[in-house]
């Protein structure tokens, strides 16, 4: 929203602050400002001026014309308008000598859009007899809107000026004379299907009225603003918006069909042909304005193409009427239509706005289009009004909230200021009185009064403060410190992390052997690649490492993340895993796994990998099962070569919440340190080829029995005099008691006992 | 020969001896148990007492002079074989160390520590939330209704069966207030997501820290302090903040904090668009319906909330210009941190 400065110092007469300062106090005190911009540069030195003569320039399409000016006497300028001509009432600018064409001009006659007055840049300004032109720049002050969204009354000139007055210590000045309204009987009847979807709808007829452009004072105003001047007429209904935040719509009178305004739902499928030239196929959700022969509106958002004013129209019917916010939002977003009345409509305004409006347009109207008259008294069909809401405020609460110390004295300037009705019947209790155009849903409560006094004393007032509470130690969050060891040991371990996004395609699923409707979608995808919430981090993990062997020989990364798995029922079930991933382009591949092994291990003492039977994004040959204590927690992999990437990939998936539950239930328990000696022998084990080594350990680890201290793995080897499908694999086995040094014949029955259930289980033994 | 002429030789001999093996054979010869002193003892007892004692003296005088050159001598051959055994071990130390290199967690991880440890010292508690949400939890609960304008439809992923990927961690809020007992500090740190297309400066999948504070008495000078304390840790530096209106639903009044700008220090420059300020963080007292919403009394308690933009701090600490490097997966962009 724009705020022209030189509008809101009309408000606020005698407003000391310049337009910078004033900027700064709104950003601090009322709404976000997003800078000042400085319109009609040459307005302070243009001149009224007459064309005496006008003559070719030879191979030129400019002409040298010579100009009566009322301020600089007479001078001769090079003008390329085609409406330069002999007894032109123009606009002239001293712009300086310039040679143009070799043909010197002295300073220029300016078109419209050179003053920054309209848009007109086809020729140069026509001005009536009598006509002046403004002769201020002005600054305009851009708000942003968002900062508006809870203020309806911002959306106008006059609300904006109503801040600044008690920002400045000044005085409101408001241009609505309500005694211009009209006595008797309305020249147009109204009826109101649903008073909820339209609490409110006021019209005035109006008859000789003439359309021609706005005087240059009203094009300069909604020029400066942002809004294109149209006609005199409709160029009044967008000043009412900007000025009073309520915004109004002229029918040409003559094309209505019947005596009657109705506002009632559309009918499904009713067709309605908007002024922007669309037609809109309706629902009964949608409101809208009709005559006897169908809709000739869609109430707060945009009038109808058949009945707009042009050329030809002399009688008005001038609508001001108030719609339920979330009705013309819905329309609006229904149709995707915003325009600036569905913008304030869906502020929720004041319904006690739309005479006040009309009033205002009175005496528009009669600058605008002299000889205009008014048919009947004022239309006005309304439901009850609702009654001023009065908030009880104690000034003792106020200081307490606000952390600094206020008086009612204080409170009440800033209020009544504001226009809040303020009585103090107790000493420290005010009642205060919301006026109507905050009470749509603004103001309805202490702690709204709370920001009323807050940001007009001004929240760099309050000093910081620490609060008084109890000192007690915050609630551990065991998953989140889980999470965060986990990232220190893995980064620790040389892997970088990565974060993916949580969005998957239909293709990357299908690619990893999974189901799109397994997967839980998103109904308004940014992007047909980002329909599915992910199942697996592995297709985001896929597109790191092959984007990453573009430019890096070798990497290590992880990522923690959380996989969506939807439910029947509720909320899914979001699993948080962790994804880590070992590349290398050369190599055989099996050092990335073992290092992925060693993390595991790292992550989860006495963590061991299980053969286990591949999926298919697995290589078939290199994947296994990760288990601790004695549950499955993942998988260790190398990523299945027809996946496309060059090179190899070790992958390490593990369930985080799964791995969690076991780690909190493990509690440490000191061994003593051992006083007797232990007693060491090793053996070796010969077994086919892929006999995992997991199998000879355990089988190694049941039979040593309870004297056992340690299995330590010394060696595989293979090759002569191995046959060629063996291989001998080497442990030394520590044993020891824990009272007492073992008897070499104990030592001996261990040994025999392990060599008998190694024999047993078809081993051979290396000796 | 006499004690002393024996002694003479030797000492010559300690003194000549280029090798630690020359040495000790000269030790064996003189001094040891059939050395050329030792033969001298034998024949005391073919002496005078009063020779005897003579002998007796010059003998192990020679004997301790033999020794102190002996030792002396050993000790310079032992010094220099440890030369030149530490000369032979030279090492080129400035050879790159094997072994792998720490990896690095992630900008957003690192800020979002820095700032779970400072508010756990104060006293918060570190809340975890969905990223999958109810339109309850979103919206309602936050007093944001269906037909509220800051619902816009446009800036949020629905689901199939009607929930949605949370928009903000307030929904956190909403489960702090529903699960932890008054007073309550809680922040909640995750990741949020809008549907809007993604340039250098918007991303749909973002990190947020929500932060909640409800006690008896919080009054909008705690609040200040509190982001005075917060943002003072984060930028290292103490900080000067300014709140200003701003219009959030859940919170009343609601605030945007600005703090002022660290480049320029206020005059103005082009990262505060000459303002002097730089708009960090939107907060305010929480609004009484949202208390009440979650079955607490706002007439007994009070709070204040914050949200920050964990994604947007770690882009300012680190001068990260392209937001889309953050779930972009390069390691050349990763490993800088």
């Amino acid at each position: 929203m724009k705020f022209s400065y030189n509008w809101l110092r009309e408000m606020v007469p005698g407003l000391k602050l310049d337009p910078a300062a004033l900027e700064r106090l709104i950003t601090i005190k009322t709404a976000e400002c997003e800078g000042v911009e400085v319109v009609g540069s040459l307005l302070p030195t243009a001149s009224v001026a007459r064309v005496l003569s006008v003559q070719p320039i030879a191979e030129s399409h400019n002409r040298k014309a010579v100009v009566e000016t009322e301020r600089y006497g007479q001078k001769t300028v090079v003008c390329g308008a085609p409406n330069c001509r002999v007894g032109l009432r123009t606009v002239y600018a001293p712009v300086g000598l310039k040679n143009i064409g070799g043909v010197e001009s002295d300073g220029m006659l300016a078109s419209g859009s050179e003053l920054g007055v309209n848009q007109d840049h086809a020729g140069i300004v026509e001005l009536a007899e009598g006509a002046s032109i403004p002769g201020e720049p002005d600054h305009v002050i851009e708000v942003d809107n968002k900062s508006l969204t809870h203020r309806p009354d911002l959306w106008g000139h006059l609300g904006m000026a109503r801040e600044v007055a008690a920002i400045a210590h000044g005085r409101l000045q408001n241009p609505v004379q309500l005694d211009l309204l009209p006595e008797g009987e309305p020249a147009i009847l109204v009826e109101i299907a649903d008073l909820a979807l339209c609490p409110r709808y006021s019209a005035l007829v109006f008859e000789n009225a003439t359309v021609q452009p706005s005087p240059l004072w009203v094009q300069y105003r909604l020029e400066s603003i942002g809004l294109n001047p149209i006609n005199n007429i409709v160029d009044v209904t967008n000043l009412l918006a900007a000025e009073l935040a309520q915004p109004t719509h002229a029918f040409d009178a003559d094309r209505l069909h019947g005596s009657t305004i109705f506002v009632r739902r559309a009918e499904a499928g009713e067709k309605f042909a908007a002024l922007n030239h669309e037609t809109y196929e309706l629902n009964p959700s949608n409101l809208v304005i009709a005559d006897a022969q169908g809709a000739v509106a869609i109430a707060g958002v945009m009038g109808g193409l058949h009945s707009a004013i042009d050329g030809s129209t002399t009688r008005i019917v001038f609508e001001s009427a108030n719609f339920q916010a979330s009705s013309v939002r819905k329309t609006s977003t229904q149709l995707k239509l915003r325009t600036d009345a569905s913008m304030r409509f869906e502020k929720s305004q004041d319904p006690v706005n739309t005479t006040r409006a009309l009033a205002r347009a009175i005496e528009l109207l009669r600058d605008v289009s002299p000889g205009i008259r008014l048919v009947g008294g004022v239309a006005d069909v309304k439901a009850e009004p609702k009654t001023q809401p009065v908030i009880e405020l104690s000034v003792a609460w106020l200081t307490r909230k606000l952390g600094r110390a206020v008086t009612s004295g204080e409170v009440r300037g800033i209020l009544e200021a504001l226009e809040f009705g303020v009585t103090e019947e107790t000493a420290g209790v005010l009642q205060v009185t919301v006026p109507t155009w905050r009470a749509t849903k603004d103001v309805s409560m202490k702690d709204d009064l709370l920001e009323e006094v807050g940001r007009m004393i001004g929240y760099d007032a309050i000093a910081p403060q620490a609060p008084s509470v109890l000192a007690t130690p915050p609630l551990v969050n065991p998953e989140r410190l889980f999470l965060r060891r986990l990232r220190q040991m893995a980064s620790a371990q040389g892997f970088t992390e990565v974060y993916n996004y949580s969005f998957l395609s239909e293709d990357a699923v299908r690619r990893f052997g999974m189901h799109p409707e397994d997967h839980l979608r998103v109904t308004n995808p940014i992007a047909s690649d980002q329909t599915l919430m992910r199942l697996s981090l592995l297709p985001g993990i896929w597109k790191n490492i092959t984007q990453n062997s573009r430019h890096l020989a070798s990497f290590r990364f992880f990522e923690i993340g959380r996989e969506i798995h939807p439910r029947p029922a509720g909320l899914p079930d979001e699993a948080p895993h962790l994804m880590a991933v070992v590349y290398s382009r050369e190599g055989d591949g099996s050092a990335g796994l073992f290092e992925l092994k060693h993390l595991a291990e790292c992550l989860m003492p006495g963590a061991a990998v299980e053969s286990a039977e591949a999926s298919e994004v697995e290589h078939p040959q290199r994947s296994g099962r990760v288990e601790w204590r004695g549950e499955a927690v993942g998988r260790l992999f190398e990523l299945h070569p027809a996946l496309g990437v060059e090179g190899r990939a070790a992958i390490l998936d593990l369930d985080l919440r799964h791995v969690q539950r076991l780690e909190v239930l493990q509690t440490v328990k000191y061994q003593p340190l051992r006083r007797y000696p232990t007693s060491a022998f090793d053996l070796s084990v010969v077994v086919l080829l892929r006999e995992p080594a997991g199998a000879i350990e355990r089988r190694l680890r049941t039979s040593a029995g309870t004297d056992l201290v340690a299995i330590e793995f010394v060696r595989q080897y293979v090759g002569a005099p191995l046959a060629e499908n063996q291989k001998s694999v080497s442990y030394r086995i520590t044993i020891g008691a824990p009272d007492r040094t073992l008897a070499s014949d104990e030592v001996t029955a261990v040994r025999d006992r392990v060599i008998e259930a190694v024999r047993q289980a078809g081993y051979q033994l290396r000796i | 020969m006499g004690i002393e002429q024996v002694q003479t030789a030797a000492l010559e001999r300690i003194l000549a001896a280029s090798t630690a093996e020359e040495l000790e054979a000269v030790r064996v010869e003189s001094l040891g148990r059939k050395g050329a002193l030792a033969q001298f003892s034998k024949e005391f007892g073919k002496l005078t007492p009063e020779q005897r004692s003579a002998a007796g003296k010059s003998l192990n005088a020679a004997k301790e002079a033999l020794e102190a050159a002996f030792e002396a001598k050993k000790t310079a051959f032992d010094r220099a074989a440890l030369d030149q055994r530490l000369n032979a071990e030279w090492l080129d130390i400035t050879l790159p160390a094997p072994g792998i290199r720490p990896g690095s967690l992630h900008p957003v991880t690192q800020i979002q520590n820095e700032i779970e440890d400072l508010f756990t010292s104060l006293g918060f508690a570190i809340l975890d939330g969905p990223e999958v949400e109810t339109e309850y939890h979103n919206f309602d609960a936050l007093n944001i209704p269906a037909d509220h304008p800051a619902r816009d439809m446009q800036d949020t992923f629905w689901l199939d069966g009607g929930n949605l990927l949370r928009t903000h961690t307030s929904p956190v809020q909403v489960r702090g207030m529903q699960t932890l007992p008054l007073p309550l500090r809680m922040i909640a740190p995750g990741r949020v997501f809008r549907n809007e297309e993604v340039d250098a400066s918007h991303e749909h999948t973002f990190y947020q820290l929500e932060g909640m504070m409800i006690d008896r008495e919080v009054s909008v000078a705690n609040l200040t302090y509190f982001m005075k304390t917060l943002l003072g840790s984060i930028f290292r530096r103490e900080v000067t903040v300014r709140l200003r209106p701003g219009y959030f639903p859940f919170v009343e009044p609601g605030f945007e904090l600005d703090i002022r700008c660290l480049i320029c220090g206020g005059p103005g420059c082009p990262v505060c668009k000459q303002s002097g300020w730089v708009e960090l963080l939107p907060c305010g007292l929480i609004h009484p319906a949202v208390l009440r919403k979650n079955g607490i009394d706002p007439d007994e308690w009070g709070g204040f909330a914050f949200g920050l933009g964990l994604t947007r701090l770690a882009m300012m600490r680190y001068g990260i210009d392209d937001i889309r490097h953050l779930l972009g997966g390069d390691l050349r962009f990763l490993n800088q941190f």
